[in-house]
C-alpha cells in the first residue's frame, strides 16, 4: 500500500465555483439632468424611509440602461462583454463592482472585484509616481503589507524608469497609464473588470499586460473583458455576452457571439449581410463605383473546390474574387494572418510586392490566388486581413478586416508549431 | 490554504430595512478604511504644500491678519467690543482660530466628496475614509494653529490650568458639530451646486452671531440669539477651559455635545444610504 505524501486534494468542483451570479439586473437612468437630480431626491427619501422596491417603472424622460440580464462567471473564466457604444457594458460592470445598486434582481459575488477601469485612481499630479501607487493600491484595496509586498514588483512592470520618482504631472499620457496599469494589475482580484483598457502602451508592455494576465488566470481570477477589439475577446475569452441597449441578446461561445456582433455591426452599416457559406466569404457590394471591389474570399484547392477548412500540410488557394471598375497597375497583395486560439499574435505577414509580385487590372472581373503549396500553419482559428494596395505608398484600395479560417490537422501535428515539408531518406555518402 | 472569500449580495433593496446589517456594514466599513484615509491624508497634505513656498504657514496666517485688522479697528474705535477676559488680540486670535476649525470641519465632507469624484465614480472603496481623511487635515490644521496660541499664551503671559487639557476634548465635540452638520449637506452638495455656494453665504453672518470677536453679550433680545447659536456652548466652554478653568455653561455645552454626536450618526447614516444614488449620476 503506497504511502502518499499529503497534498491538497484536487477537487473538480472548484474549478467550476461560481464566483459571480448576476441574475435579472436591470438599472434605469434618466436622460435630463435637471430631472435626474430630483429623481436623486426622492430616490434618497425612498432609501431612508426604506420604500418598497418592487415593480419598479420608468418615470418621466427615463430609459432602461440595462434589462433583465443575467450571467454567470466561475473561478478562472474569462466572460467578455460586446456591444456598441452605449449598450450598458460599462453599467453592467459598475453594478457589478457594486457602484450602483440594480433596480431590479440580484448580484452575488463571491471574492474581491478590481476594476481595471479607472488607471490611475487617486493619482495627484504633484505627487511622484513611488507616492502615487501607495494611494492607488490603497484605494483599489490592498493593506499596507500587502503593498509593500508587490511594491517593488509594480514599479517594476510599470517600466518607466528614473522618472517614477518625478511628480507625475510630468509623466506623459502613456507612462500614467502604464503606471495605472502596473498598480490595477497586481492586486490579485478573484474578479477582474477590465474596461477598454488593453490599449494602453507600447506593443512591448501590452505583451508583458497579457503575459500577466494570462498568468493571473492560470491562479483562478477570472475576467471580464470589455473591448472593441474582437480579435482580444476571441483569443482570450471562453464565453461572451452581446449587449444591445441594456439587453443581454445572445450569450455563448467568444466565436459565435463576436460574429453575431460583428454581423450586427456591418447590418446597420450597409444594409446588406454577410454571408459566410461553406467558408466562402461574400462581401456586400459598396456604394461607390469606382476603384478596387472585392466580392469574395476563400480558400480553394487545386480543383477550384470551395474549403471548408484547411488542413496543415495540404495545398491551399487563397482565392480573391471582385471587380474593377478602373484600370489599374501594379497593385500588391497583402495577406496578414493572425492566430485567434492563442496569443492573438500576427503569425505571417505575406506582401506581393515583398516577394516581386505586382498586378495589373483591367476593368471587370478580376480573381487573384495567393497559392500555398503546403498549409504551415498548425490546427487552430486564424483570421485573416486582406488588402489591396499600390505597392508604392501602399495607398489601401480595397481590404477584408477579418476573415476567419480554420486549420486543423492529425496527431502528428501536435507537438509542432507549424507544418515543415520533408522528406525521410536514407543516403549513400559513397555513392555521392 | 484555502482563501477566505467573501460573498456579497447587491440588491434594490433599501439597507434601512436591515438596520442591524446596515450599523454592521457602517462600522466594517469604517474599519476598513482607516489605512486609506491616512494615505489620502498623507497624499493631500503633502501635495497641498509641496507647491507652496510658506507651507504650513498658511494656516496660521488668516487668524493673525483677521486679529490685526479687528485690533486695530478696536483701538481706534471703530467697532464697539465690550471687554474680555484675556487682551484683546490674544482673545480674537484664539477664538478665530476655534471659529476657522468649525468651518474647516463644516466644509470637509462637501469638499472630500467633490475632491474625490472621479475615484468614487469609478470604483468602490469605503467612503467614510474620504471623510475621515479631511476630518484629519482638519486636526492637522489645528494643530499648526496650536503652535500660534501657545505662542500667543506665552507672549501676553496668560495662566493656564490643567483644564486646558480638557479643553481638546471640548475642540472635539466643535469639530463634531462641524462635520454632522457637513456630512448632512454632503449628499445633497454632490447633486447640487448651489449647496455649495450656500454655505460661505451662510458662514459670514454666523461668525457675526458668535462670541468670536465680541465677549459673549449679556442682556439683550441680542445674546438671546447668541445663546442659541449651537456653536457658542461648544466655542466658549473651549476658550473657559483654556483660560480660566471655569465653565460658564456647562449645561448648554452638553445639550449642544449630545445633539452634535446625534446629528453626525444620523448624518453618516443619510451618507451611506445616499452616496450610491448620487455616484450613479456622477460621469465616469
Amino acid at each position: 500500500m503506497l504511502n502518499l505524501p499529503e497534498q491538497e486534494l484536487y477537487n473538480p468542483s472548484d474549478d467550476k465555483e461560481l464566483v459571480l451570479s448576476v441574475k435579472n439586473v436591470s438599472k434605469r437612468f434618466c436622460r435630463d439632468l435637471k430631472r435626474s437630480l430630483l429623481y436623486g431626491i426622492q430616490d434618497i427619501a425612498g432609501e431612508v424611509f426604506g420604500a418598497q422596491r418592487q415593480n419598479v417603472k420608468l418615470r418621466k424622460s427615463e430609459f432602461w440602461a440595462l434589462k433583465d440580464v443575467c450571467l454567470e462567471l466561475r473561478r478562472g473564466e474569462a466572460l467578455g462583454l460586446v456591444g456598441a457604444n452605449g449598450a450598458g457594458k460599462t453599467t453592467l460592470l459598475r453594478v457589478i463592482s457594486g457602484l450602483i445598486t440594480p433596480d431590479h434582481g440580484s448580484i452575488e459575488v463571491k471574492g474581491r472585484v478590481a476594476p481595471l477601469i479607472a488607471l490611475g485612481a487617486g493619482f495627484n499630479p504633484i505627487l511622484t509616481g513611488r507616492e502615487n501607487i501607495y494611494v492607488n493600491m490603497s484605494i483599489l484595496g490592498l493593506s499596507k503589507e500587502e503593498i509593500e509586498d508587490r511594491f517593488d514588483e509594480v514599479v517594476d512592470f510599470a517600466g518607466i524608469g528614473e522618472s517614477i520618482d518625478s511628480p507625475l504631472q510630468s509623466y506623459s499620457s502613456g507612462m500614467a497609464a502604464r503606471l495605472g496599469f502596473a498598480s490595477a494589475i497586481h492586486t490579485e482580484p478573484d474578479i477582474l473588470l477590465i474596461d477598454e483598457v488593453l490599449a494602453v502602451g507600447d506593443a512591448k508592455f501590452r505583451a508583458k499586460c497579457y503575459r500577466r494576465l494570462s498568468h493571473l488566470r492560470e491562479k483562478g481570477t477570472s475576467f471580464i473583458l470589455v473591448t472593441h477589439d474582437s480579435l482580444s475577446i476571441m483569443a482570450i475569452c471562453d464565453t461572451a455576452i452581446y449587449l444591445s441597449k441594456g439587453q443581454n441578446v445572445f450569450s455563448g461561445t467568444a466565436n459565435v457571439v463576436v460574429n453575431k456582433y460583428e454581423e450586427d455591426l456591418f447590418l446597420g452599416d450597409s444594409g446588406r449581410e454577410f454571408s459566410n457559406v461553406g467558408n466562402e466569404m461574400i462581401l456586400p457590394d459598396k456604394q461607390d463605383n469606382y476603384g478596387l471591389h472585392i466580392k469574395s474570399v476563400s480558400f480553394r484547392d487545386k480543383n477550384y473546390k470551395v474549403l471548408e477548412y484547411l488542413s496543415s500540410g495540404r495545398l491551399a488557394n487563397l482565392t480573391i474574387s471582385g471587380i474593377a471598375f478602373e484600370k489599374v497597375n501594379n497593385i500588391n497583395l497583402s495577406v496578414i494572418i493572425n492566430c485567434l486560439s492563442g496569443s492573438n499574435e500576427e503569425i505571417l505577414v505575406l506582401k506581393s510586392s515583398f516577394d516581386d509580385q505586382t498586378f495589373d487590372f483591367d476593368i471587370g472581373k478580376f480573381t487573384l490566388q495567393l497559392q500555398l503549396p503546403y498549409c504551415g500553419l498548425k490546427a487552430g482559428i486564424y483570421s485573416a486581413k486582406i488588402n489591396l494596395s499600390d505597392s508604392l505608398y501602399f495607398n489601401i484600395l480595397a481590404f477584408v478586416e477579418s476573415f476567419k479560417f480554420t486549420v486543423k490537422s492529425n496527431e502528428n501535428m501536435s507537438k509542432c508549431s507549424f507544418y515543415q515539408p520533408r522528406n525521410w531518406i536514407m543516403i549513400d555518402e559513397d555513392s555521392l | 490554504m484555502i482563501k477566505q472569500r467573501k460573498t456579497v449580495v447587491y440588491s434594490p433593496e433599501s439597507r434601512i430595512r436591515n438596520p442591524l446589517k446596515l450599523l454592521s456594514e457602517m462600522w466594517q466599513d469604517l474599519l476598513a478604511s482607516r489605512e486609506l484615509a491616512w494615505r489620502l491624508l498623507v497624499r493631500d497634505i503633502s501635495a497641498q504644500y509641496r507647491q507652496s513656498l510658506l507651507g504650513v504657514v498658511w494656516a496660521f496666517f488668516p487668524p493673525i491678519v483677521t486679529a490685526l485688522g479687528l485690533v486695530v479697528a478696536k483701538n481706534a474705535g471703530a467697532v464697539n467690543i465690550g471687554a474680555t477676559d484675556i487682551p484683546y488680540p490674544a482673545y480674537v486670535m484664539f477664538s478665530m482660530s476655534l471659529w476657522q476649525t468649525f468651518v474647516e470641519a463644516l466644509n470637509g465632507p462637501l469638499a472630500a466628496v467633490g475632491a474625490a469624484k472621479p475615484m468614487l465614480a469609478k470604483i468602490k472603496f469605503p467612503r467614510e475614509a474620504i471623510i475621515l481623511a479631511k476630518l484629519g487635515e482638519v486636526f492637522f490644521n489645528f494643530g499648526i494653529k496650536l503652535i500660534l496660541i501657545i505662542g500667543l499664551f506665552l507672549w501676553f503671559k496668560i495662566s493656564i490650568t490643567w483644564n486646558a487639557v480638557l479643553a481638546f476634548v471640548a475642540l472635539i465635540h466643535l469639530i463634531v458639530l462641524g462635520t454632522g452638520i457637513g456630512l448632512l449637506l454632503a449628499p445633497f452638495g454632490g447633486l447640487y451646486g448651489d449647496v455649495g455656494r450656500l454655505i460661505p453665504l451662510a458662514v459670514t453672518p454666523w461668525l457675526l452671531l458668535t462670541p468670536v470677536i465680541y465677549p459673549v453679550p449679556k442682556q439683550g433680545w441680542f445674546s438671546i440669539v447668541v445663546n442659541w447659536n449651537p456653536v457658542t456652548p461648544l466655542l466658549v466652554t473651549i476658550r473657559d477651559l483654556a483660560t480660566t478653568g471655569v465653565l460658564s455653561n456647562p449645561s448648554g455645552f452638553w445639550v449642544v455635545s449630545v445633539l452634535s454626536f446625534a446629528l453626525l450618526f444620523v448624518a453618516w447614516i443619510l451618507y451611506r444610504l445616499s452616496m450610491p444614488l448620487i455616484i450613479e449620476r456622477m460621469s465616469s
